[in-house]
């Protein structure tokens, strides 16, 4: 599934003036000092090199970059990997002078200078699907895009690069980028709440900055899956124009499905058994709230069907869930407004209804109390607490 | 036609070069000659290993040296290289401005610099690299002068041919200082870049090896006969006529001048004038070029002379860096002479015996090379040309800090 990157499979060693190879796979954990294995030296295996595999440090680290139009660009300074899922992946090459810095150990002292003079220094990398050391000869890496395309493909290319990070990988990159293209990546980063994520690792100062360079419906988008209080923050240290553009958005998204719901909800996927998914919800320990329903969803989070807890209970263990789930959900759509979605819950007697997006993917819930607050406002003396 | 060899042994005939032989000569007459079969057997082992390289990779040094060794070395290199580099330009300005000085007066060093600086730059970017090399050869054809003048000197070709081949060597102060200054300036870092760069910019084929070691020692001797003919006219004239000379004594250079008599009588001091101030364009043009193109290679930046700002703009603002900072700091009235000229040969002396075993690092590794690694011989052979300049280095460096060690 990681195709585009290549996966890391073995360690090249060096001692007493000879190299040896190992596989990556007797490789137990890494860091920059040390590189500790789970077998005992006596019975190490050399790792049997295919002409396929890359060495690295050899036909990759330091060598010429070159353009399409073969114009040489720069060295590859240095090397991104990336740890996902259990392997180690090559997912770009750096060429920015952040690289050369890492490489003699002065990108600390660089970036505090650089920080103290309020400047970004921002990681120049590009991903390795841009990347051809294939059809080149081993003296130099040849790039599949022009040397004028480098700079405007970053934004898109890095989210590539991002995607497949580790969340403390993630914030390095981002730290490094200025505000503009940290904006313009964190756009192309389909997925909000790696978004928010992203967001909650920077200081608050630096969010809030990356925000201002963003669109207001993403900004609201993104806030809507952090933290009130996080976002509250990050609103208040906003400029007050660009504040006011995401609170509408904000407050006009409260009278929708998608400003009611709540993200606290429960869904297991459509593979397991009934067994395996009350495991899953021992896991989840969801609040009394939110497990009106369970939600039957895909790989990726399309609805499928839903159950109720006392379906889960009185079936055979070993039945899978699929088999026995109700397949006609009713769901609302993100849009829904709050009267649609009272009517919806009269009429098919719910007490939580699914609110889905275009794709049919399931994006949160909105339980009965939340309607009737909005539908009936004052009756029981309190507004719906605001977030923002 | 011309090749990077000849080129190379050209330049190297630059201010400091003509100034160091001629005070040779000046001074010890005929003594020093023997050095220069030293120097030729020195540059020849590395201008060879260079042009090898160059040959069978197609790379150029920087290339090696960053893809071979990694960043941390690279950066050290590249740092001192222009340094030293720079500090040469400065001296090669500097160069510029005395011969200027006497052929115009006092003030043409102010007029000299600016245009000298803007010839070497609008020449080597605006013109083409072929016309350069041409003009430079054409230029040094001025060194022929020494070679007539020394002939017309009538020296007593016996004791040139005996000192040539047999050592003389003095313990004093005087005779030290010119003898490393020689050394110094005769085998300098540049040239090995500026040779290899030269050479895989012209994308020989390792099979144009025995050609291009033709060129490489022809280049060698055309240098060291340029500086053998200085010392003898030098030595038949000035020195033969006890005319004293301290290197010191701003007359020095009208001194130097008469050993062109012979040839030119009166006109002497222009024609040495004329050579000096073209040994220096020559330099000053070359110098930051070879640097830039070790700089941009190290870094893998595009580069080339025919190349607009646009398509590489790190080539050519490097160069015009060079080539502005150098002039500039020639022109500060009352700037420290002696440092400048001092400083490229500090620098360099102190880069020589670092980078020799770099090269021999490169030229023995069977991956960069394949079959053109170095022979065994060649590596003691050059072994004992690092020994002889980390030892010229340390005596250089000795008689430049502790002055009273050789008095």
């Amino acid at each position: 599934m990681t195709d585009p990157f290549p996966r890391v499979t073995g360690v090249i060693l060096k001692g007493n003036r000879k190299l040896r190879s190992i596989d990556w796979a007797v490789v137990r954990s890494w860091d920059n000092k040390e590189l500790s294995l789970k077998l005992e030296e006596s019975v190490l295996q050399p790792h049997a090199r295919l002409d396929t595999e890359l060495w690295l440090a050899r036909q990759i680290m330091d060598k010429q970059i070159v353009d399409m139009d073969g114009r040489r660009v720069v060295r590859v300074n240095d090397l991104q990997l990336s740890q996902v899922e259990g392997s180690l992946l090559l997912v770009g090459v750096d060429i920015g002078t952040r690289g050369l810095a890492r490489r003699v150990g002065l990108e600390g002292l660089g970036r505090r200078l650089t920080s103290m003079a309020g400047r970004d220094w921002p990681q120049k990398l590009i991903s390795w699907e841009a990347v051809d050391p294939v059809k080149s000869d081993v003296n130099s890496v040849k790039l599949r895009i022009a040397h004028t395309k480098l700079a405007k493909l970053h934004p898109a290319d890095i989210a590539d690069i991002v995607n497949e990070l580790s969340p403390e990988d993630r914030s390095a990159v981002f730290a490094a980028l200025d505000d503009e293209k940290a904006a313009d990546t964190l756009e192309e980063i389909d997925e909000p709440q790696m978004q928010a994520s992203i967001l909650e690792r920077l200081d608050l100062e630096r969010a809030s900055d990356i925000l201002e360079a963003m669109a207001p419906d993403e900004v609201a988008d993104l806030l809507a899956d952090m933290p009130p209080e996080r976002a509250q923050e990050l609103l208040q240290k906003m400029e007050d124009d660009e504040a006011e553009d995401v609170e509408e958005l904000l407050n006009y998204r409260e009278d929708t499905a998608g400003g009611l719901m709540t993200t606290e909800y429960v869904a297991v996927q459509h593979t397991l058994t009934a067994s395996q998914a009350i495991d899953r919800l021992r896991e989840l320990e969801p609040d009394a709230e939110s497990v009106y329903y369970v939600y039957v969803v895909d790989e990726e989070e399309h609805l499928l069907g839903v159950l109720s807890l006392r379906d889960l209970i009185v079936v055979k263990p070993e039945t899978m869930i699929r088999d026995f789930m109700i397949k006609n959900v009713i769901s609302v759509g993100l849009d829904a407004s709050p009267r649609d979605i009272g009517e919806v819950m009269e009429k098919y007697n719910l007490l939580a209804v699914p609110v889905v997006d275009e794709p049919n993917r399931i994006q949160g819930i909105v339980t009965v109390d939340d309607v009737m607050e909005r539908v009936m406002p004052g009756r029981v003396g309190q507004r719906r607490r605001r977030i923002f | 036609m011309v090749g990077p060899g000849i080129i190379t042994g050209t330049v190297d005939n630059d201010a400091t070069g003509v100034t160091g032989y001629a005070l040779a000569g000046s001074q010890f007459g005929y003594d020093l000659l023997w050095v220069l079969i030293v120097t030729a057997i020195c540059l020849a082992a590395i201008q060879e290993m260079v042009a090898r390289m160059g040959t069978v990779t197609g790379k150029g040094l920087s290339d090696l040296i960053r893809e071979r060794f990694g960043v941390a070395p690279t950066l050290a290199v590249m740092a001192l290289l222009f340094l030293a580099n720079a500090a040469t330009t400065v001296a090669e300005f500097a160069g510029i401005a005395g011969p200027a000085q006497l052929l115009f007066g006092e003030a043409a060093r102010y007029i000299a610099i600016p245009i000298a600086a803007f010839i070497v730059w609008f020449l080597v970017l605006r013109g083409s690299f072929r016309l350069v090399e041409r003009l430079l050869l054409l230029l040094s054809l001025a060194f022929i002068s020494y070679i007539i003048s020394a002939f017309l000197a009538h020296p007593d070709w016996g004791q040139v041919a005996r000192h040539t081949v047999i050592p003389t060597f003095h313990l004093t102060a005087p005779f030290l200082l010119i003898f490393v200054t020689i050394v110094g300036t005769t085998i300098t870092p540049w040239m090995a870049f500026f040779q290899q760069s030269n050479v895989a910019d012209k994308g020989l084929h390792p099979d144009d090896l025995p050609l291009e070691r033709v060129d490489t020692y022809t280049g060698i001797l055309a240098l060291n006969l340029v500086a053998f003919f200085i010392i003898v006219a030098t030595g038949a004239t000035i020195f033969a006529h006890h005319v004293h000379v301290d290197p010191a004594d701003p007359s020095a250079f009208a001194k130097i001048a008469t050993s062109l008599t012979p040839l030119a009588g009166k006109y002497a001091e222009q024609l040495f004038a004329f050579g000096l101030l073209n040994a220096s364009l020559m330099a000053a043009s070359v110098l930051p070029l070879s640097t830039t193109y070790a700089i941009t290679e190290a870094f893998g930046w595009e580069r080339g002379i025919d190349k607009s700002f646009r398509e590489a703009p790190a080539f050519i603002t490097i160069y015009t860096t060079m080539i502005v900072l150098g002039a500039v700091i020639a022109l500060i009235p009352g700037a420290p002479l002696a440092l400048i000229t001092n400083l490229p040969n500090i620098l360099n002396g102190v880069m020589l015996p670092l980078l020799l075993p770099i090269l021999m690092l490169l030229a023995n590794d069977k991956r960069v090379m394949g079959r053109y690694a170095n022979t065994r011989l060649f590596n003691v052979f050059s072994t004992l040309v690092l020994i002889f300049l980390s030892l010229m280095t340390v005596m250089f460096l000795a008689s430049f800090f502790i002055p009273k060690l050789f008095s």
